[in-house]
């Protein structure tokens, strides 16, 4: 047996899963968005799903929460990972399960939790109100802010876990090196630690922003009605219209906005320092 | 075909095929209190006929959508679903008409139950009303109109639409405010107009609890199976009591056509319907039951939906309404409420 055939005798059982199991549902789910009334082909499906204006809202917003989603979990993520990775190794671990214990915990649970803290008795409102910063609660629950932080909440482990195993592949000298030569602290993280982590950076801002625009639990319960995201439309759709067609093309545009993502995010990885 | 022929022939050899010797229900059901069923309907009912009852859950809506895409093959051969659901079955042909004659239960279900959807495509096994509860220490509610009282602005929680409740909320908050289309526009409008005093559109049981128990809410409009959760709490919370009436829903039995079992299942479904079967069930709070005969304590009546005037009182959303407006619902619903 040559190589080549062995190697292909290997794969075959998990791409058989693959295509068998994923694939070919998925695509004739998909299949059903392209087709008209009549079953003909066509993108009547897509151009009625845009000339919706809350359709197009609902899309805006589900973007604009996963692009900022995705963007503070960077910030965090990189002042996180950046302290685990000095820290001594006992430390590090502890603090790595730290990051890894809440995504043991069912997001619904994990959901329950901000209503608990942003409710009108709760934590931050408490504080709120001590500190005089207003005279009634603020109605944080069931607003785009709360699903904003749910879903920071939920991700940011998997942006934390991305950048530390980045900045383990550092050489430790060169942030030395750098301040040595006298770059400021700032100059060492855009001219030095960005650039060489930007590929852990690209892997958890994918699994960061296709987890956040693909998320049910949070904005249904976080934002409700009041908040609709793609996926809590989707939902509606088949739940209440029965409306299969219509789910599949939310699903797919779903899939368009992860895949550009993922495509946009390594470029910008790989493009060469200049 | 030739995948199946080979399945067919795997759980020969590995001796699945065995279990054929024995006759098979195939039932499709809603997910919820499975412990309950499995003891007081299930067992008894498999030891009774000697034969093995597969068990298929999942929400009304997406086993809907399962009978409609096995169409050809059914597997499944009575389902339980929704009445409007069921209806949109029977105008798609997924399901059969059911000989009630042989139904020994039949004649002791409540009028409205014996043939919810017409032309006897389902019997209704249990029903609920859906109300208000709200809190006595802080306003007073004895009317659908009063969910707009200044006190619960703040206050109050919604069903979403994409509950089951969605749909009756509309339908009795357009009642009271005189509304005259089906398309419930009086209702959708008010609310979308009020729809920054809502505190929420909540989806899961689960959330209407924690609302009230954080003092988020001070009422709310819910179906009956939520209340058993709220008692709980140990707040001053009251169902009310409605001048104009409270709405409710229905679930229902069908037989699925294509089934190899009919017989079986007429079996299963008047055993389910007996007043024993049904009592068992409501004692332990899980579905109210549609037989009169059933009987259950006065702890557990004040926590279900129970009695004839309790029953009489309710008015069912027509299936045929639901399923003609439910997109037009829903699209007012996003329009004026959801943004």
């Amino acid at each position: 047996m040559t190589d080549r055939s062995r190697a292909a005798l290997l794969i075959a059982p998990a791409a058989l899963f693959i295509v068998a199991g994923f694939l070919l549902p998925v695509g004739v789910l998909l299949m059903g968005g392209f087709r008209d009334g009549a079953g003909a082909w066509s993108l009547a499906r897509y151009v009625e799903f845009f000339a919706t204006p809350l359709h197009v809202e609902t899309l805006w917003r589900t973007l604009r929460l996963g692009a900022l989603v995705t963007i503070a979990s960077a910030i965090i993520g990189y002042a996180a990972a950046l302290a685990i990775v000095d820290s001594s190794p006992s430390s590090r671990g502890r603090y790595i399960g730290l990051f890894i214990l809440p995504m043991m915990i069912s997001p619904v649970a994990r959901t329950y939790a901000w209503v608990v803290l942003l409710g009108r008795t709760g934590l931050v409102n408490v504080l709120v109100l001590k500190l005089g910063l207003s005279d009634e609660p603020l109605r944080i629950l069931f607003t785009e802010t709360a699903v904003f932080l749910g879903l920071v909440q939920l991700f940011l482990p998997l942006m934390v876990l991305s950048l530390v195993s980045a900045l383990e592949n550092l050489p430790p000298d060169v942030t030395a090196a750098a301040r040595l030569l006298g770059a400021s602290w700032l100059d060492v993280f855009l001219k030095v630690i960005l650039p060489l982590t930007r590929e852990g950076l690209a892997v958890g801002g994918v699994l960061v922003f296709t987890g956040a625009i693909t998320a049910y639990i949070t904005p249904a319960v976080l934002g409700g009605s009041k908040v609709l995201m793609l996926e809590t439309l989707l939902f509606q759709r088949v739940s209440v219209a029965n409306d299969v067609v219509t789910a599949s093309v939310i699903a797919m545009l779903l899939i368009v906005m992860s895949y550009a993502a993922n495509a946009l995010l390594r470029r910008v990885a790989s493009v060469r320092k200049a | 075909m030739t995948l199946r022929t080979a399945a067919a022939a795997l759980a020969l050899i590995l001796g699945i095929g065995g279990a054929a010797a024995q006759q098979k229900l195939t039932i499709s059901v809603y997910g919820i209190s499975q412990d309950s069923y499995r003891k007081h309907l299930y067992a008894p009912f498999e030891a009774q006929c000697g034969c093995k009852l597969v068990v298929e859950v999942g929400n009304s809506s997406e086993r809907l959508a399962k009978l409609e895409a096995r169409k050809d093959n059914p597997e499944v051969d009575m389902a339980v679903l929704t009445d409007f659901n069921a209806l949109e079955a029977a105008q798609k042909g997924l399901i059969d008409k059911i000989d009630v004659s042989k139904l020994s239960n039949y004649d002791k279900l409540y009028d409205f139950a014996r043939d919810p959807i017409g032309s006897n495509y389902a019997v209704g096994y249990t029903f609920y009303s859906t109300g208000i509860i709200y809190r006595t220490d802080k306003v007073k509610i004895s009317s659908w109109k009063d969910l707009w009282k200044p006190e619960l602005k703040n206050r109050l929680a919604l069903p979403n639409i994409t509950t089951s409740q969605g749909p009756t909320l509309l339908f009795m908050v357009d009642r009271s405010l005189g509304g005259t289309t089906p398309d419930f526009a009086a209702a959708i409008n008010h609310i979308g107009a009020s729809r920054k005093d809502v505190v929420n559109f909540y989806e899961r049981s689960a959330q209407l609890t924690q609302l009230f128990q954080q003092d988020e809410i001070w009422a709310a409009v819910t179906g009956r199976f939520n209340w058993p959760l709220v008692r709980k709490l140990n707040m001053p919370i009251a169902w009310a009591s409605l001048s104009d009436g409270e709405s409710g829903g229905m679930n229902v039995m069908a037989l699925v056509k294509g089934s190899k079992n009919k017989e079986l299942a007429l079996k299963f479904m008047d055993y389910w319907l007996s007043a024993e079967v049904q009592s068992k069930i409501a004692a332990d709070l899980v579905d109210s039951p549609a037989n009169r005969d059933a009987k259950v304590s006065p702890e557990a009546a004040e926590s279900l939906t129970y009695g004839a005037d309790m029953a009489k009182a309710i008015k069912f959303l027509p299936p045929q309404t639901v399923i003609d407006n439910r997109v037009a619902w829903l699209n007012g619903w996003n329009e004026k409420i959801a943004r």
